[in-house]
């Protein structure tokens, strides 16, 4: 008996534990747009909530005319984006229709337009006829979920994750380095400090004791130098590479290269240089010859 | 031997009648309805009048009616002719009464309609040839034969509205 009990509580209390979960779509209706005239500006007439779709339009109004007038009365909104219309409604008073006939309709709009595209409205009036007590009023939805931020039973809600910019520690901090930025730190702020005290007459020993230690600095120094230019020399390396490859891939253009090289004097004087070295190695040449028969 | 004459037997037995009557079904959903738009209240301007005149302190009864199917149906609106409810009368109550269009929904097919009525007597007769709604706005007056002062009590009467099909 008491499971039942509670199995009916369950099932009473169930759909309305669904339907608080859930955003659901509301409807409304504006006031008379036509309150104050036959033309009426759409931002003073529609609610401000973002998601509204406008769903239809109803508007009554009562006819004054001559019984063998006709006329023609246009219930419009301007597009904001055309030269046209977005919402337009035409009665036909032909004639034969009395005056004073009230006019009551309620017409459906083409869903989902966006509401900026809801330009002024106004009542137009073609013919000899005139309209009395405009009423017209805006039928629209409104999607709280339009924006699925608005709350988080809406579908497609995120939650919402604070931006933290990303860091990358190690360029910041290394403790590989700090015992070397550390002492190059401190052995040149030393450095410098006793080298004023070497320009204000320290004696000679102190002074060997800082350049020792200024040296053990340099040395420090020098490898970070060392590795610092072993890695440039490793760019440049390869940016050689690169630069070379161009020219490895380098086309050069076909055809007769022609013999620049042009004689003036047509005869060429024996070099004398020449001839004295010649001599002398033809008569080495002939000592040698000589020789064997020494 | 036997089996033969039992199977003879079988065909001499006469079959029992049966019967069934199949009902069929179908619905006609109304392409005339009728429903009231604004009840009236008959005002009492003197002792021997009770009208529906605005002016008198009355409210004339608006009846709507909706068609979906043009061109079928004929509307007809009787004003009262008597007293549904009222004290009891001695005399004899002279009854007035007119219908005419209200609103309409579409300007170009229904505009004429006012103009196209025919009346009899306490009716009028409207031709329904556009799909659509019309209001019809009906006036009643009763004046109390001889001026004679209407006993107390409550007056009621009735506008009779009904869907003719053509």
């Amino acid at each position: 008996m008491l499971k039942k009990l509670l199995l009916m509580g369950v099932l009473v209390f169930w759909p309305s534990y669904c339907y608080s979960e859930s955003i659901q779509p509301y409807f409304g209706t504006t006031p008379n747009a036509a309150a104050g005239g036959n033309t009426w500006i759409m931002n003073n007439v529609l609610p401000t909530p973002p998601g509204l779709d406008i769903n239809g339009v109803i508007y009554n109004y009562t006819i004054q005319k001559d019984v063998n007038d006709s006329a023609k009365v246009h219930v419009q909104n301007e597009n904001v984006n055309g030269t046209g219309y977005i919402f337009r409604e035409t009665d036909e008073w032909q004639a034969g229709s009395l005056g004073g006939t009230e006019i009551r309709k309620v017409v459906p709009v083409i869903p989902n337009l966006a509401r900026e595209l809801w330009g002024n409205g106004s009542i137009e009036i073609e013919g000899n006829a005139t309209v009395e007590d405009p009423n017209v009023v805006y039928m629209y939805k409104v999607d709280p979920c339009y924006d699925p931020q608005f709350d988080p039973n809406c579908p497609g809600y995120k939650v919402q994750i604070p931006e933290i910019e990303i860091v990358d520690i190690d360029s910041i901090y290394s403790s590989n380095n700090e015992t070397i930025e550390i002492a190059t730190t401190e052995t040149d702020y030393d450095i410098y400090e006793e080298d004023e005290l070497l320009e204000s007459d320290e004696e000679d020993e102190e002074r060997e004791k800082m350049r020792l230690e200024a040296a053990l600095a340099a040395v420090d120094n020098s490898e970070i130098f060392a590795n610092a230019f072993a890695q440039a020399q490793i760019l440049i390396s390869m940016n050689m590479a690169i630069q070379m490859n161009s020219y490895y891939a380098a086309n050069i253009q076909g055809g007769v290269y022609n013999d620049s090289l042009t004689l003036v004097d047509k005869k060429i004087e024996d070099n004398k240089q020449g001839l004295r070295n010649g001599f002398a190695q033809q008569l080495l040449h002939e000592q040698m010859i000589q020789e064997q028969y020494n | 031997m036997f089996k033969k004459l039992l199977i003879s037997m079988l065909f001499l037995v006469p079959f029992s009648v049966q019967s069934a009557d199949i009902p069929i079904t179908g619905n006609v959903q109304s392409r005339c309805v009728i429903t009231t738009d604004t009840p009236g209240v008959y005002g009492n301007p003197n002792a021997y009048t009770l009208t529906t005149a605005s002016a008198d302190g009355g409210v004339q009864p608006i009846v709507r009616y909706d068609v979906t199917l043009a061109n079928a149906y004929y509307a007809q609106i009787t004003t009262p002719t008597s007293f549904a409810q009222s004290p009891s009368l001695s005399d004899t109550v002279t009854w007035t009464g007119s219908t005419e269009v209200s609103s309409i929904s579409d300007a170009t097919n229904m505009g004429s309609y006012e103009t196209n009525k025919t009346t009899f007597g306490q009716t009028t007769q409207y031709d329904l040839t556009a799909t659509g709604s019309t209001w019809f706005k009906s006036s009643s007056t009763a004046t109390y034969g001889g001026n004679k002062a209407f006993p107390g009590g409550t007056y009621t009467a009735n506008v009779e509205a009904i869907c003719v099909a053509k």
